[in-house]
């Protein structure tokens, strides 16, 4: 399974960073933008250990402002390695994305073919 | 960026925000980031500020801690945990060397005070033999030691279980205070008289103490963010 969720974390780390990319973003703002996208799952709780890691990697970083809400906020920024880094996934998820979804699509419908579910 | 003592102040300001049951769970998680000695302090607090603003915000539009901590709040704690900068080993160093100046400190000024008013009645002895003062010292710092990791364990233990434990806490932390006590007396009355012996004023040991405290004042400052 280490596999299945290194893959995932990567996801995980591409999709946040998408997200950050676009417009500096405070937590609770980043979950409910990930939830408009239909990324339920990876909202709420599961983007702070995301958070972290990219933190204790170098490729976003926090920074105290003043938010539209009125509180001071921690918003997250992506950091030139973070571009970098984001860039480099974008791309190799870009090479793998369609082909995958094209095979798993094919089997999906040989198994119900099959008779399989 | 706020230092973590901020943070903290603010932190309990804005706790009450939460409901009841918010809080419960919410605090929960708190003394169990903050009791992991492994953990940055400042990135422990700027993390338990980013979750409590979550959370008001998301009780504000009428979802639960469970939506953020998911149903296993421990193994979620684990994962923040995992994921977190460890302390920064000249942090680790600062705490370690304020927690003895800061125990040799009021070791020394209290001694003074008891010495200074007992003396106004009756003439104290003042003599110290520096074996046995260097020896309770070291004693009282191990079990200083040994107390933060104890209690920090009790509470890791206690915190997520039901209230039932609560009293366990209290009456393991009061055990290991009164043998951590013992040991120490035990340790002055076995070890007495070694050493060469010096005649120390009360007033000369209060001084002695509040400068410990002082450099103590001073070298807590060095510890960085």
């Amino acid at each position: 399974m280490a596999l299945r969720s290194q893959l995932l974390k990567g996801v995980l780390d591409a999709c946040v960073m998408a997200v950050i990319d676009e417009q500096p973003v405070y937590g609770y703002e980043l979950s409910q933008k990930l939830q408009k996208i239909g990324l339920p799952d990876i909202s709420d709780g599961t983007i702070y250990p995301v958070l972290l890691r990219l933190q204790k990697n170098g490729f976003i970083k926090g920074e105290m402002k003043p938010s539209a809400s009125g509180p001071n906020r921690k918003y997250y920024f992506l950091t030139n390695e973070g571009k970098k880094e984001l860039e480099q996934i974008s791309s190799e998820w870009l090479q793998i994305a369609h082909p995958v979804s094209q095979l798993l699509k094919r089997s999906e419908k040989d198994e119900k073919s099959n008779g399989v579910n | 960026m706020r230092k973590a003592t901020e943070l903290i102040e603010e932190n309990n300001r804005k706790r009450e925000l939460l409901n009841v049951e918010n809080e419960k769970i919410y605090t929960d998680v708190l003394q169990y980031v903050r009791t992991d000695l492994r953990v940055g302090e400042q990135a422990a607090e700027e993390l338990l500020m980013d979750l409590l603003d979550h959370l008001i915000e998301a009780q504000e539009n009428g979802k639960e801690a469970q939506d953020l901590f998911g149903n296993s709040f421990e193994a979620y704690a684990d994962e923040l945990i995992a994921n977190m900068p460890a302390e920064n080993k000249r942090n680790i160093l600062v705490l370690f060397s304020t927690g003895i100046l800061g125990l040799a400190g009021w070791f020394a000024l209290s001694y003074g005070i008891i010495n200074g008013m007992i003396s106004i009645f009756t003439p104290v002895d003042n003599e110290f033999a520096l074996g046995s003062v260097f020896l309770i010292l070291l004693s009282l710092i191990l079990v200083g030691i040994l107390g933060i990791f104890v209690i920090f364990r009790v509470i890791r233990f206690s915190v997520f279980k039901p209230k039932v434990n609560e009293w366990k806490v209290y009456v393991l932390s009061g055990l290991f205070g009164m043998v951590g006590f013992a040991f120490v007396v035990g340790v002055g009355l076995f070890f007495d008289g070694i050493g060469p012996v010096i005649q120390i004023q009360w007033w000369v040991l209060l001084l002695a103490g509040l400068v410990l405290l002082g450099i103590n004042k001073g070298v807590s400052r060095l510890s960085i963010n």
